[in-house]
């Protein structure tokens, strides 16, 4: 194992002192001279064409500057899949139809909140409504009604997968089993509710500031939408609190804000309240999972077939990628010899779903590891042991779609089964007591470019200076996961800096390196890390050649950036300090600045992803038996997330997960009725509080992926998944109750004991 | 929506505050820890033209405890102070327990007990001790004082027995009795923080071995927090058994009159209604006979 400055310790996050001290401004903390507040007006029914519009009473109202609606707009459509512009289903504001309880019929610019607020209420929309479809099954219907004209079935996307001979699997298979999984839409709920402000200077380009993870995402679907170049739209991203998915397309507002500023020539901002998160936010999919899996008596696994039905709302959103990815999902983990999977993505006329922490994971995998522990129970073999016959290892290859370079599977099932002391604990657990096992793995960004970008997944700049500080420009997005802090540490390491020589700039679509594609799947330490290598190597050529000048080095002779020097290896004497070597680079240059560029595309990496993590994780419960309510006593996890950078980041996305594993399995979820969320702030969705968090071990197993930046992949989503399945495991072990449908609520636990007993 | 204009007045005194409210008319509302109040003004669902704040009057502040009268806690003491009061802890446990439950640190160190009665949500998670404890309220207007029995005071959903003139002044709760216990049980489907689903508080005393003072109240289960009387009769003068607490648990069960809504189904309440009275019975019993000697 290498060992490492920098890396693989516990640096302190970069933003962490100004967050705690409330220093750390995030979009809504901005305010410009002049500055407007908007408001949007939503629709208030659940499928309706609109008849007519009169914003007259509101324009009339004092403080009120400008109120707009879909007919004032250029009418471009947008979505994240460009490559596809059919997928591009959604305008800024509804244009003739709206599609969901939320969707954004009207906006509005005031002096002040109030006057935005009423000027809301002055809006006359006069609707013509439409039968609403609220489940995929209604949606699907021979005659349903349709959504959007375009799709006539309801059904946007779909997606096979298909290899081996599945039905010879199942007739060589001595058990199969069947089963329907139902897993419901949860909320991101981050702290931080979406906030944008915009401002037109005075050649009329844009400035946003917004609460994103992908800044150069909307500046790209923003300029398309305005009809503006590119370039004419600069993306600031400041501080943000949290997206975990809900946060990486363009968003209403941020049309609503640039464009109200082009019209009115003063900086515009809209902030959501919770309510309207929880209202019209996006959330993780809902689906319907149908799956058939065939094995030996041994356990060997020999077939599966897996239906996916996703209830995507109004819009596509993300949707299409997460239909794609919970077919990737469903054949990992395990070696299946026989593979099929249809994914079909359907319009409900309910808030639109998108991506989400796990991305299609934490719903695909929640059928294979419930399943997989059903299989055991009735196989008789235990389901550390069926794991561990039948998983991953290094060097397997799913066909079509990737080799899996490094996993660490097997190990991190041994180890969290020695850790939680698994075969005892089973043997010696009291009725209500229980013990279970999820298991996960997830990707570490995507090699696939439905954004149609043409230029490459991550960039970095890196300007040299004789003072010896460098300065690292990024367009990637720290959204509070740390990924400055984790990239700084990268290239400190590689330039042999201290983390204080560094300054970085990151995420103004405007002053950073084209491109970086933003925060999600998991893409950024190995993506953007792999740039700065890139970038770095590049530095280092020129710096080695100095000093190879300067000692009139043997060319043989290796040379080597640490502690503050560029010297030759083994020679600490031969060489000079970081900053007299960019001195020299300089002078050789007559003065010009010392500036590299490194860049990071995956390429001939398969279908899905460059790297894989892997993990797994055993839940403790305990049922009280008269009143259904299960409470975690204890979690352990052993994850394969290769070589990690940061020990506590990695340690704070395992908190973070459990806490919305614990949420997506036992209490949150969005209480609808006809298209109507009902819970709508935080007392009525059930989120887990720090009072509820379990305590928690965690292992990370060494191991190395050649494809990532000093050996790391990912560690930010992959670790949500395990968590529902394990519990639901324990839930099973304590009281005899499978859920297949969840949350798994206390009445429902009381409802399936009640079932078992007869 | 916008929220509507409202004049503040924070007067220092009783008097002051009686007569702002008199004088405020309709729109005239008292502002405790506000936990309640602007919530629901902030949707419309309240509206008010004039706030009359009354945590400045030092009069109504503070717990006050004599051993043959009992507790006194004036309006204007925050639930933080209960849960956490050396006398209420002792000799009151149920009490604090409720208190305690209630709602997260924040909202304990803003909101007051007398706004958690006031408020009458069904589900309020101090009504339910205090009505088993047989608390009274004492209630001021520029016409006088008079004092009424907690069991009086709740109407509806969001309504109490108070005139609109009127300022709940203090909650008293008479000393526990020789061999006597209470307890406070609850459940809600997020675990430690949360709105309870089901709340139920429970009194007994023990004559020699007869169940004297039984006093089941359950909250959540109907439109104002509610005594299960039928429960109680069965109980009343009867001897302790365990089968003999299920018998009453499942009659308060039947009694009870919940609805389904965004927190649990009517069928899982009525259910756990028997559940957490048999064990606010179990804990009272178990307390009353600790406190045979005391
Ligand atoms: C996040 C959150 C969580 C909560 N969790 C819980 C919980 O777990 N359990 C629970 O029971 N409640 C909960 N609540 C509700 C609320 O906090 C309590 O009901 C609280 O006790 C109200 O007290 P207050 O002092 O804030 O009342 P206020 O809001 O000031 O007043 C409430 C009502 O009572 C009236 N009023 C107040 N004082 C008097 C008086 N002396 N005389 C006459 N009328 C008066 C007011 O005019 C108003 O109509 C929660 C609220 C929030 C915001």
């Amino acid at each position: 194992m290498q060992t490492y400055a920098i890396v693989g310790k516990n640096v302190p996050r970069n933003d962490a002192e100004a967050k705690a001290r409330g220093a750390a401004l995030y979009t809504d903390d901005l305010k410009l001279p002049g500055m407007l507040v908007g408001r949007i007006l939503r629709s208030p029914v659940a499928h309706a064409r609109i008849k007519h519009i009169d914003v007259s009473k509101a324009l009339a109202l004092p403080g009120v500057k400008c109120v707009i609606t879909g007919e004032d707009t250029p009418k471009v459509k947008y979505g994240n899949w460009r490559l596809f512009p059919d997928t591009q289903d959604e305008y800024p504001l509804a244009v003739d139809k709206v599609r969901f309880i939320g969707d954004e019929v009207a906006a509005v610019a005031a002096l002040d909140a109030d006057a935005a607020a009423e000027a809301l209420d002055l809006i006359e929309v006069e609707y013509e409504e439409l039968p609403g479809l609220f489940d995929t099954g209604a949606a699907t219907q021979e005659g349903a009604p349709v959504i959007h004209e375009y799709c006539p079935n309801n059904i946007s996307v779909n997606r096979k997968i298909q290899y081996g001979d599945i039905d010879k699997g199942f007739s060589e298979s001595d058990y199969i089993r069947e089963d329907t999984f139902h897993v419901h839409a949860v909320s991101h709920a981050y702290l931080e509710p979406c906030s944008s402000l915009a401002q037109v200077d005075l050649d009329g380009r844009i400035t946003l500031w917004t609460s994103t993870q992908t800044p150069y995402i909307v500046q790209c679907l923003l300029a398309s939408t305005l009809g503006m170049r590119e370039n004419d739209v600069r993306v600031i991203k400041p501080f943000v609190g949290g997206g975990f998915g809900g946060k990486m397309e363009l968003r209403p507002f941020e049309f609503c804000a640039a464009f109200l500023a082009k019209k009115t020539g003063r900086p515009v901002k809209f902030t959501l309240n919770r309510e309207e998160e929880f209202l019209t936010g996006r959330r993780r999919h809902a689906m319907t999972l149908h799956s058939k899996v065939g094995f030996k008596k041994d356990g060997t696994l020999m077939a599966k077939d897996l239906k996916i039905r996703l209830d995507g709302g109004a819009y596509n959103a993300m949707g299409p990628t997460a239909t794609f990815l919970c077919g990737n999902f469903g054949a990992m983990l395990y070696r299946y010899p026989n593979y099929r999977f249809l994914g079909e993505h359907v319009y409900t006329n309910k808030p639109p779903a998108s991506a989400m922490r796990g991305f299609g994971a934490p719903q695909s995998l929640y059928a294979t590891e419930v399943q997989m522990n059903m299989a055991a129970e009735e196989l008789g073999i235990d389901p550390v042991e069926i794991r561990l016959k039948n998983a991953q290892v290094t060097g397997d290859k799913i066909p079509d779609v990737a080799t899996i370079s490094s996993c660490a599977f097997k190990e991190s099932i041994q180890k969290v089964a020695e850790m939680s002391d698994w075969k005892n604990k089973r043997k010696n657990l009291k009725p209500g007591q229980g013990i279970g096992i999820g298991c996960y793995s997830f990707i570490s960004g995507g090699v696939f470019n439905w954004f149609n970008t043409q230029f490459p997944f991550s960039a970095a700049e890196i300007r040299a200076y004789a003072d010896g500080t460098v300065h690292y420009l990024t367009m990637a997005s720290d959204i509070g996961q740390g990924s400055d802090t984790v990239l700084k540490q990268i290239l400190a390491e590689e330039l042999g800096l201290r983390m204080e020589d560094i300054r970085i700039t990151s995420a103004d679509t405007a002053m950073t390196p084209q491109a970086d594609l933003g925060s999600w799947g998991s893409r950024v330490t190995l993506m953007a890390g792999n740039a700065i290598l890139d970038a770095a190597k590049k530095l280092k050529a020129q710096l080695f050649g100095a000093v190879s000048a300067r000692f009139n080095l043997n060319v043989i002779y290796e040379l080597e950036c640490k502690d503050g020097r560029v010297q030759a290896k083994g020679r600490p004497e031969k060489g000079v300090s970081f900053g007299e070597a960019v001195a020299m680079v300089q002078k050789a240059n007559r003065g010009e600045q010392v500036v590299v560029r490194g860049a990071y595309t995956p390429r001939d990496k398969g279908l899905v992803t460059p790297a894989f993590s892997f993990g797994a994780q055993v839940a403790e419960v305990e049922v009280d038996q008269e009143t259904g309510v299960a409470s975690v006593k204890q979690m352990w996890t052993a994850h394969d997330c290769g070589t990690v950078i940061n020990p506590k980041s990695v340690e704070g996305q395992l908190n973070g997960s459990i806490q919305m594993g614990l949420g997506y399995a036992l209490s949150e979820q969005f209480v609808m009725k006809d298209g109507q969320t009902l819970t709508t702030n935080f007392l009525d969705y059930k989120m887990p509080s720090a009072l509820d968090m379990p305590p928690s071990k965690v292992v990370h197993i060494d191991s190395y992926e050649p494809e990532g930046p000093m050996g790391a992949k990912e560690a930010g989503e992959g670790l949500v998944s395990p968590t529902a399945p394990a519990i639901a495991h324990a839930v099973h072990d304590a009281t005899g109750y499978w859920c297949k449908d969840l949350p798994i609520t206390p009445e429902k636990i009381l409802d399936g004991m009640k079932q078992n007993k007869k | 929506m916008r929220l509507p204009k409202f004049d503040y007045v924070a007067p220092k005194t009783l008097d002051e505050a009686l007569k702002a409210l008199t004088a405020g008319g309709e729109g005239c509302r008292l502002l405790a820890g506000g936990t309640d109040l602007m919530v629901k003004m902030g949707h419309g669902l309240t509206a008010a033209s004039l706030l009359v704040a009354i945590k400045g009057i030092e009069g109504l502040h503070g717990i006050r405890f004599d051993p043959s009268k009992g507790l006194s806690i004036g309006a204007a003491t925050l639930i933080a102070e209960v849960a956490e009061h050396p006398d209420v802890l002792k000799y009151y446990p149920a009490v604090a327990q409720a208190a305690r439950k209630t709602a997260n640190t924040q909202i304990r160190n803003m909101a007051t007990l007398a706004g958690n009665l006031c408020n009458a949500a069904p589900s309020a998670d101090n009504a339910p001790v205090l009505l088993a404890r047989g608390a009274e309220v004492e209630v001021v207007s520029q016409k006088g004082t008079r004092q009424l029995s907690l069991d009086d005071f709740f109407n509806g959903p969001g309504q109490t027995e108070l005139a609109r003139d009127e300022i709940l002044t203090q909650i008293l709760v008479p000393p526990a009795a020789k061999a006597s216990g209470a307890s406070y049980q609850w459940i809600s489907p997020r675990g430690k923080v949360d709105i309870s689903a089901v709340c139920v508080g429970v009194n007994l005393r023990l004559d020699g071995d007869v169940l004297k003072d039984v006093r089941i109240a359950l909250g959540a289960v109907a439109p104002t927090p509610m005594r299960a009387t039928e429960a109680e009769a069965l109980m009343e003068g009867a001897k302790w058994s365990e089968a003999l607490a299920e018998q009453v648990s499942a009659k308060a069960s039947e009694e009870s009159r919940p609805i389904t809504d965004v927190r649990a189904s009517a069928e899982y309440r009525r259910r756990m209604v028997s559940v957490l009275t048999r064990r606010a019975l179990e804990e009272a019993h178990a307390r009353a006979v600790e406190n045979w000697g005391v």
